[in-house]
């Protein structure tokens, strides 16, 4: 499992940010719908914050990474990691006698070092305007042209609640606008944005690999067989529930609203896999009792 | 003291005073609050993926259609729709709404990936009286929205159904050729199997619906076209999500009739004309 | 010539022209989904929930998903490069092309015993086959009034109409009824003007009335159709009235003018309450 750095540890906020956060007039990235229901809720904006990293960036994998012990499947202590021997005896050198998948913790710590550097750097600048919270924080990835190269960026709306003691961190959030509201009235408090990455590299064994290229000929047992790839889609639950797992980690008995999944693949040569899920939403804490809405009225609208 | 000072003051209060393991959902705020209004909640994250192979000869030398491709489709989503389930299950779940269902037919395998969120009853909100019928743990993909409709109406999903067929087009024979050039005709072989080939993702998908026992299907939607990797061979895939009637009867709905006042220009356009006398 | 000339057609001297009768597979999914002794039947339907909702709101129960489907050949038709004609051999062509598909749809409509057809899509595919080839498809889902009221039209068949489930619950609260999906096409060739012409009025803003006339005419005769069509159901009106404009494969001189409504008849004097207005404040 991994962890979000300490914010002391890191530094690189700019000069020219502080200049800029000292200065009168507030900048916002809000729209200007949810500028008049930030102030309708009785919060007031107080500046646009961002923050960025670049990384160093490969997709490609051609270590193992560091993982505790071989065989089973163990979360979350040591990484994931599955054996998948092939059941032929010795054929021949070319013969993918083993496979696995394995969860590849160095391209998970890049990416949340990546992503936290980031993600805290926009903090610094909330902090340095003496907010009390993030709105609509915008949090992105692209590569750097042909540099090898990844950014990482955290952009937001930083805001005061006027009559509220400052919390102990600010808080941030993904939402803004009507969302935020709607969030707010139904009696769940903002505490933090939550993402997460896993990454999984299906490394297929003989079976593996033959069932992905179409099982037609050959002397394997089941050619031409219309059947389930186990490998793959073991690899492919694993790195989705190994991000649910970080996620919910973060959490600390809060809850997870709001939360979207991406899922990415990668062919890296023949019968290997690389996937990487992310998952990005928001904690809430409840603050109030649940008391459902009445039931809303149906409409027909006739323009 | 207002919601958001309120808000403010519970996050000084320190954390995992929650019990339980945390709720995460995927349901955008409109849909938590819809669900809570029927008495229903979200509960977890849940996902089912599921892969196929599929043998690389079977888009090769034949016309009509690709049996491995629709045997390789069903495998996939059934046994992705149950790995779901199953996680929906462990969470404490009922069922799963809002699921997104992604299917990716390549030349060697198929794919089908779900995710949802799982929800379930809230056990101290009072349940409208009703036949009682629990059904087994369902899966659609109606949205959050659309579920409590449809609870409102005296219905409720019971699974995600999905048929597909892949068939490769015939070619013309030599005097349909000839004929063709000029005149404007049917082309009656393509057309059989065109025809044929949706009549059967339809009719699988029906039979998803049967074995389900269910009372109908809603919101069938009909993905079809060339395949990317092999222009000839057309896919047909048909998916929906199965209802039942769990009340006595049909409750309506009665909607009211509104004008909304949103729109800045008006723009004329004609769309009445009356039959001549 | 093309390759793609093996056999798979019928047998020497038993060419078809047009598919007769539903394929056995249709019949066959369509039995399935009604009420047997011994086997409980059951809908299938494209309708959203929402439209799901409107379509029982107004007494009607869906049925099932009914299509139809034709794949036809356009054949040629020589065009005089400077005179603008309509080219009927090409709109008999499209016209039969889509009748065929929506015929079937009703077929199917037909074998599940139904009242009417709403939410009808009229779509043209082009594949693989080459640009004089396409795929004419319509879809919809079948309906039944549950109290027993038949709604069939005066040629005894379910109505068809590309209402939506919201449209069609509006329309019935005025008092009116859809009677069939009504259409009328024309494929009209527009001259290419002459050197002389261009040059003339070049530099100038000015009308070019024989591109006026010939799509005023065109349109004309592809609503005078349509209208004719509903005439036939006995209609009082048609309500949403779409004009498409295509050139789908013939390039831009050559337009098909297709324009299609759903008729409507009244049967009772009603009045939709008084709307209430709204304004939304969420965009």
């Amino acid at each position: 499992m991994t962890v979000a750095p300490e914010p002391a540890a890191r530094d690189g906020v700019p000069e020219a940010a502080e200049r800029r956060l000292r200065s009168g007039a507030w900048s916002s990235g809000l729209s200007v719908a949810d500028f008049a229901t930030c102030l309708q809720m009785g919060m007031d904006p107080v500046g646009f914050v961002q923050g960025y990293a670049v990384m160093q960036w490969s997709w490609t994998t051609n270590r193992f990474g560091p993982s505790a012990a071989w065989g089973g499947f163990t979360v979350p202590g040591g990484g994931y990691q599955e054996n998948y021997y092939c059941p032929h005896g010795y054929v021949s050198p070319d013969h993918r006698a083993y496979g696995m998948n394995v969860e590849q913790r160095w391209v998970e710590d890049a990416w949340n070092q990546g992503w936290w550097l980031a993600f805290d750097r926009m903090m610094d600048e909330a902090r340095q305007l003496g907010a009390h919270g993030v709105i609509g924080v915008v949090d992105d990835r692209h590569p750097l042209a042909g540099t090898g190269t990844q950014e990482f960026s955290a952009r937001g709306t930083a805001v005061v609640v006027p009559g509220a003691d400052p919390p102990a961190e600010p808080f941030s959030t993904l939402l803004a606008g009507q969302r935020l509201a709607k969030l707010i009235e139904a009696g769940f408090a903002p505490v933090s944005v939550v993402a997460a990455a896993s990454s999984v590299a299906m490394l297929g064994n003989c079976i593996t690999t033959y069932q992905l290229s179409g099982t037609s000929t050959g002397w394997f047992a089941g050619a031409g067989a219309v059947t389930e790839i186990a490998q793959v889609g073991r690899a492919q639950w694993a790195v989705r529930n190994l991000a649910r797992e970080q996620a919910r980690g973060q959490l600390h008995g809060d809850t997870l609203h709001g939360t979207s999944m991406d899922v990415f693949e990668r062919e890296m040569g023949e019968g290997s896999l690389a996937i990487q899920c992310v998952i990005r939403g928001n904690r809430v804490r409840r603050f109030k009792d649940f008391s459902p809405l009445p039931a809303p009225a149906p409409v027909v609208r006739l323009t | 003291m207002s919601d958001l000072l309120a808000a403010m003051a519970a996050l000084r209060t320190p954390a995992a005073t929650a019990a339980g393991r945390g709720v995460t959902s995927d349901l955008t705020i409109d849909e938590t609050l819809l669900l809570h209004s029927v008495g229903w909640e979200p509960v977890d994250l849940v996902v089912g993926v599921s892969w196929w192979s599929l043998p690389w000869s079977s888009w090769q030398w034949r016309t009509g259609e690709v049996g491995e491709a629709s045997q390789a489709f069903a495998g996939a989503m059934a046994q992705a729709t149950d790995e779901m389930r199953q996680e929906c299950l462990r969470a404490g779940g009922t069922g799963v709404v809002g699921v997104a269902v992604e299917l990716s037919v390549r030349s060697t395998n198929i794919q089908v990936a779900l995710a949802g969120t799982a929800v379930r009853a809230i056990d101290h909100h009072p349940r409208p009286p009703g036949k009682g019928r629990s059904a087994a743990t369902f899966v659609s993909d109606l949205s959050a929205r659309d579920f409590s409709l449809l609870l409102r109406a005296g219905w409720a999903p019971v699974s995600l159904v999905a048929g597909a067929s892949f068939v490769i087009a015939p070619r013309r024979s030599a005097s349909q050729w000839a004929q063709q050039k000029t005149q404007s005709m049917e082309m009656p072989n393509l057309t059989q199997a065109l025809y044929l080939a949706r009549e059967r993702a339809m009719e699988r998908m029906q039979e998803g619906a049967m074995s389900a026992g269910a009372d109908g299907v809603v919101g069938v939607k009909l993905q079809e076209g060339p395949l990317a990797h092999n222009a000839r061979v057309m896919r047909f895939i048909a998916v929906g999500t199965a209802i039942t009637l769990v009340e006595v009867e049909h409750r309506t709905v009665s909607p009211t009739m509104v004008v909304s006042l949103d729109d800045p220009v008006v723009q004329f356009a004609a769309t009445t004309l009356g039959a001549q006398v | 010539m093309s390759d793609d000339v093996e056999g798979d057609g019928p047998a020497e001297g038993t060419e078809l022209t047009e598919l007769q009768g539903l394929p056995p597979d249709a019949v066959h999914r369509l039995a399935e989904l009604q009420d047997r002794p011994g086997h409980k039947g059951m809908f299938t339907s494209d309708l959203s929930v929402n439209e799901f909702l409107l379509v029982k709101e107004v007494g009607f129960h869906p049925l099932g998903f009914v299509m139809g489907s034709s794949i036809y050949h356009l054949g040629l038709q020589t065009r005089r490069w400077s005179q603008s004609q309509e080219l009927a051999k090409l709109t008999e062509a499209m016209y039969n092309a889509r009748e065929l598909a929506m015929n079937r749809m009703d077929e199917e409509a037909l074998e599940l015993g139904a009242d009417g057809v709403v939410g009808v899509r009229l779509d043209v595919n082009y594949y693989e086959w080459g640009s004089d080839t396409a795929e004419f498809i319509a879809l919809g889902t079948a309906v039944k009034a549950e109290d027993g009221t038949s709604y069939r039209n005066n040629a005894g068949k379910p109505f068809t109409s590309d209402l939506s489930g919201q449209d069609f619950w509006t329309l019935m609260q005025t008092g009116h009824v859809p009677l069939g999906l009504v259409m009328g096409t024309c494929v009209y060739h527009i001259a290419h003007r002459g050197l002389g012409q261009t040059l003339r009025s070049m530099g100038q803003n000015t009308e070019l009335p024989n591109f006026t006339q010939a799509l005023y005419e065109a349109r004309e005769l592809a609503m005078t159709r349509m209208q004719d069509e509903a005439d036939q159901l006995g209609a009082t009106g048609i309500v949403g009235v779409r004009l498409e404009e295509k050139s789908h494969m013939w390039g831009d001189h050559t337009i098909e003018f297709l324009s299609l409504g759903t008729a409507v008849a009244k049967t009772e004097d009603r009045q939709i309450p008084q709307p209430n207005p709204i304004i939304s404040l969420d965009g």
